[in-house]
């Protein structure tokens, strides 16, 4: 509860603060007080030390899964304004408003981590959303921002009617909104009767749309691209992972078999979505367009999650939502200090920058899921609760997913081959002693998490 | 002393090396040579003095054995990171540290000509091997043994491609490596046949329940790890990487090619004793491919002119009659001799390098000649060295090839024949060497007889005490045939190696083989200085000479045999498999990849209204496939 409550009110104080100050650095600094208080309320809550309590009807349900979310979402996107508020600062001049388009945000996520209503969920997905599409126009003079955003709004309100559609008809089967915890929506047989798994499945592409996976994914390389990177950094890492805890949330605690049609839809989306993501990104020529498709790619290993939906996929998604968002919250803010956003523009930046080209590489060794980074693990747990759960009949589908994951080995270390083994004159902007060493904590991070990752899966159960 | 302390202590003296290692490694001395050195023989002094002090409390307590993590947890397999401190490891401890410790100190005067930051490599790469070789020793069980069995190797690796300048030496490098990697694959077959039959690799585990393996298991399993020894310890037919290595410095070839690295393997099957003295065939091959090597070694050694390759092929030699000793269940022998080796090996070849730093890096002994007098202190412990080995008494490789020889003749007289000729040439070719060298006249230039002089006390001192220790260091071995319970080192051992054969000769049987194979020596050792004093061999050998001068051809055989064949494979799958096959697959499905990347990008089109109207169909799909799971396939047939 505290998350929730402390991310409103952080909203609010955000936005008063614009009207006081107009020192920008002053506001980054408000928003890192911000956000460090809501860290530590949210760990005070997932330890029970003190929780702020309102009766909310058995409409929320906090459990340590979705606390431990909570922590990282939040950590990340501290992380994310420490390494980045520069660049958020230079976005436009309404930073105040940014930052508390930020937080309600993630008041948005704290719902989604623990809706136990399909009305929560609705109104989780909305709070979370609605921020991202101005933050995606937020440069105004920008035609490029602008046309996304509105993208990103029209097919956004296409999918809000889908799952809005979707909550009615469970509503008109079920008669509540309710969620029983001890019986998922997910073994709801979908053949018999037909308003409740038609609702089901209208859900379910909604999320898939909110997750960006596969056929669903289209307004993703286009808001993306056309986003200011700052922003794209934390909708491609943070708004995505929440996506999944929703999913996990609304799909997870099935005992049985899974419902022969979801058989042969969940590995459809899964096939289609590493197959558009790994398979375009091959052809791009700009990093920050390749990023907006292997956050597809990843997505596609994440929905593996869903697929497996044990014990292995819930430590899986946390695993993997920690390892992806610091590792492409890494790459994007070394990238927004580029000049050129192409493969070219990195060439030769070893030779210049010879720390950040190396942290680079840790970053994106781990999005390739190379052992010894937290990305291995990250991919190693979700194939692994596919094969728990799926036992042979999986087997093809990991055996696919690790072909397209050989196939993003290219497209990844081409940014590597470009930093070391070409030669030019890779242009930066200034950075700092402490954006250095902030980068180098997370690269750390993610070395640890690869060699032992029970340090961050031991903190989900006691 | 407590269980923790050692714990503590052992962590120490494994680390300390390492922090050597560490240290010199990233340069932390800078340019200061004398800091670079000390630091490196203080560490190692370290280990040293913390080796005296566990050596002390497993005379008074016992072994120790402890643990510090768990480092391997799989399934059925636990592996612990655990060091095991008994009788046999403590002697292995001392003679590693000790005789580690004066080379360090040898090495700091040896190499001053070299650059700072070469220098410091090369004292960290010695640091390195002291912390592998201690490893080796420590570990409780096979695989912490196999950690620095490679360590190890990897630092022979690179301390005989020490000058990488020169590509005839990172060739030999390169030889060594491939030679002790093809071992190292025997021996860890060994380890996992083991894991596969008891899924431990603990040695007290191990020993335990060694009954339980059935008599094929032991015998593989103790074979496969003779494999292993075979190569590091340069046996037949493994051997001809150990002469090529002496490529490296010349403190490098005493202490890890002579006294230390190379007798892992004898350690390892002193170690497993308990599964060798199961296995008859075992046995019987250890002992004959230990002798073969003592002779074949020893013929070859006859006829070489540099001085550090005339050791080299003792140290075969050598290592050949501690298999012996081994094959014939003399396990103490075995390792008695591994310590007076340690000595009388380590001291020639300091004294050798003594010679060749004085003679500004010659090494062929027709070169040299009457240095007698020009080195005084190099001469005499260079002749303690040679006394040591040919068994003399009462030098101290009397008193270790005696026990071996004397439990070879208890197995099979035929043994001790071949022995006993092997030793009577061990004597020959040393004191050939040695009359070579120092006696007669100076056949060098002027130049060099003008630059003539003893080398700093730096080399010298480390020269007296390891003659001190060839001259003495047999009488803790004394034979059962002079006094009663004197054989302090098998009393010392008794607990880790059970005692086998070779100890119920006949006192008078007893005395006369000594008497004969002393008698050997000692003519072999008059014959070789009255040959070779005034005339000494200049010219190239011919007839059998000849083929003794080229080792029997040994290398040109295997390049033939072995390595000619690979490579007419290696360029066949190179060209024809690698080029047309593998190549076009690989390349083609980059190509496919790249091809599909053009053609779906298209589906971006940047239109909002396309990309609705394909979530819509998209739905449409699902939704179907939601009504009727076979319907993609009814789909597709339809169309056919």
């Amino acid at each position: 509860m505290n998350a929730i409550i402390l991310s409103a009110i952080a909203g609010v104080v955000m936005m008063f603060s614009g009207i006081f100050s107009k020192n920008k650095h002053a506001l980054t600094n408000t928003a890192i007080a911000g956000l460090l208080i809501l860290l530590i309320g949210n760990i005070l809550d997932t330890y029970h030390v003190y929780t702020i309590t309102v009766n909310t009807h058995d409409m929320l349900h906090f459990d340590k899964f979705g606390a431990s979310f909570n922590s990282i979402a939040i950590g990340a996107t501290l992380l994310y304004v420490l390494l980045s508020g520069r660049d958020i600062e230079k976005v436009g001049v309404n930073v105040a408003e940014y930052y508390a388009l930020v937080f309600f945000a993630l008041c948005g996520i704290s719902l989604l981590s623990s809706f136990n209503s399909l009305l929560i969920l609705f109104l989780g997905v909305e709070i979370m959303s609605i921020p991202l599409y101005i933050l995606t126009g937020a440069d105004k003079k920008n035609l490029k921002g602008n046309e996304a955003s509105l993208k990103y709004f029209l097919m956004g309100a296409f999918s809000t009617g889908i799952m809005l559609m979707g909550i009615a008809l469970l509503y008109g089967a079920t008669g509540n909104f309710e969620i029983n915890p001890s019986q998922s929506l997910i073994n709801v047989p979908l053949t018999h009767g037909i308003l409740g798994p038609l609702g089901l499945l209208f859900i379910f592409i909604s999320l898939s749309f909110k997750v960006s996976a596969a056929p669903f994914h289209f307004w993703t390389p286009d808001v993306y691209d056309g986003a200011p990177s700052v922003f794209t950094s934390f909708m491609a890492t943070i708004i995505k992972s929440a996506g999944f805890i929703a999913f996990i949330r609304l799909f997870s605690s099935r005992s049985e078999d899974l419902e022969v049609s979801w058989q042969v839809i969940l590995p459809l989306v899964i096939v289609a979505t590493l197959l558009i993501g790994n398979i375009t990104a091959v052809f791009q020529q700009s990093v920050k367009r390749m990023l907006a498709y292997s956050s597809i790619a990843q997505a596609g290993f994440m929905l593996f999650a869903l697929y497996g939906s044990n014990d292995l996929a819930r430590e899986g998604i946390i695993l993997y939502a920690t390892a992806y968002s610091l590792a492409t919250i890494g790459i994007f803010a070394i990238l927004i200090r580029m000049k050129d956003y192409t493969f070219d523009g990195y060439n030769g930046l070893a030779k210049k920058q010879p720390l950040l080209a190396f942290v680079n590489t840790v970053f994106l060794l781990s999005l390739a899921g190379i052992p010894l980074t937290a990305g291995f693990f990250a991919k190693y747990y979700m194939l692994a609760s596919a094969i728990k759960e799926g036992g042979h009949s999986a087997l093809w589908l990991v055996i696919v997913a690790l072909l397209f994951a050989a196939v993003s080995v290219y497209y990844y270390f081409r940014v590597i081959q470009a930093m070391y083994f070409k030669d030019g004159e890779a242009e930066m902007s200034e950075t700092n002693k402490g954006f250095r060493i902030l980068l180098v904590i997370i690269a750390c991070i993610i070395i640890l998490i690869g060699i032992y990752p029970s340090l961050l899966l031991d903190r989900l159960y006691f | 002393m407590s269980e923790t302390f050692v714990k503590i202590l052992l962590g120490f003296i494994v680390l300390w090396p390492f922090a050597g290692f560490v240290l010199n490694g990233l340069g932390w001395h800078g340019n200061s040579k004398k800091a670079i050195a000390r630091y490196a023989c203080y560490m190692v002094l370290s280990s040293f003095v913390a080796s005296v002090v566990i050596f002390f409390a497993i005379k008074s307590h016992g072994a120790y054995t402890v643990t510090y993590f768990n480092f391997l947890d799989t399934g059925s397999l636990k592996i612990s990171f655990s060091f095991q401190a008994d009788q046999l490891s403590s002697l292995f401890l001392l003679i590693i540290t000790g005789v580690g410790f004066l080379i360090h100190v040898y090495s700091a005067a040896y190499m001053h000509e070299e650059e700072p930051k070469h220098y410091a490599r090369y004292f960290a790469y010695l640091n390195l091997f002291i912390f592998f070789m201690l490893l080796l020793v420590l570990g409780a069980n096979y695989v912490i043994m196999f950690f620095g069995w490679e360590g190890v190797g990897l630092c022979s690796y690179l301390l005989i491609g020490y000058w990488f300048k020169n590509n005839e030496y990172n060739y030999a490098a390169r030889k060594a490596f491939i030679m002790n990697r093809i071992g190292d694959l025997g021996f860890l077959l060994g380890i996992f046949w083991l894991i596969s039959k008891l899924a431990t690799v603990d040695y007290a585990t191990v020993f335990a329940q060694a009954q339980s393996l059935s008599n094929f298991d032991v015998t593989m399993i103790t074979l496969l790890f003779f494999v292993g020894a075979m190569g590091k310890s340069a046996q037949i037919p493994l051997y001809t990487w150990l002469p090529d290595a002496m490529a490296g410095p010349t403190p490098v070839s005493a202490l890890i090619h002579a006294a230390t690295m190379v007798t892992a393997g004898i350690y390892m099957i002193a170690r497993s004793n308990v599964l060798y003295s199961m296995s008859e065939v075992t046995m019987n091959i250890v002992a004959i491919v230990g002798l073969v090597t003592a002779l074949f070694a020893a013929t070859i050694a006859l006829k070489q002119n540099d001085i550090k390759k005339v050791l080299a092929y003792s140290t075969v030699s050598q290592l050949g009659y501690m298999f012996l000793g081994l094959g014939v269940g003399a396990y103490t022998g075995a390792v008695f001799h591994v310590m007076t080796h340690a000595f009388f090996k380590a001291l020639l070849f300091l004294a050798a390098g003594s010679v060749i730093h004085a003679m500004h890096h010659e090494q062929d002994i027709r070169k040299m000649g009457g240095l007698k007098k020009y080195l005084p202190i190099t001469h005499i412990t260079f002749l303690l060295g040679c006394l040591a080995i040919a068994g003399i008494p009462p030098f101290s490789g009397f008193f270790s090839k005696d026990e071996i020889l004397a439990a070879a003749y208890a197995k099979n007289p035929l043994y001790w024949g071949l022995g006993v000729a092997g030793a009577a040439m061990t004597a020959f070719y040393m004191f050939r060497l040695y009359a070579t060298t120092f006696l007669g006249s100076f056949r060098g230039t002027h130049d060099q007889e003008h630059h003539l002089k003893e080398s700093p006390s730096a080399m010298t001192i480390p020269l007296i005490i390891l003659a001190l220790l060839s001259v003495l260091g047999g009488f803790l071995g004394i034979p059962e045939v002079f006094a009663h319970d004197s054989h302090l080192l098998k009393t010392f051992l008794s607990p880790v190696i059970a005692t086998g054969a070779g100890e119920h000769l006949e006192h008078g049987t007893e005395y006369m083989l000594m008497g004969i194979s002393v008698a050997i020596a000692a003519l072999a050792v008059i014959f070789a200085i009255s040959k070779y004093k005034k005339t000494p061999e200049l010219g190239e050998p011919a007839g059998f000479g000849k083929i003794l001068s080229n080792k029997w051809y040994i290398d040109e055989l295997y390049d033939t045999v072995i390595v000619k064949p690979l490579n007419v494979l290696a360029g066949f799958l190179k060209n024809i498999i690698e080029k047309s096959g593998i190549d076009g697959l690989v390349n083609g499905v980059g190509r496919l990849v790249n091809y599909s990347s053009r053609q779906l990008r298209l589906l971006q089109s940047g239109q909002t209204g396309s990309y609705i109207l394909f979530m819509v169909l998209a739905m449409i799909v699902i939704i179907f496939l939601w009504i009727d799971d076979h319907f993609i396939y009814k789909f597709i047939s339809g169309l056919f």
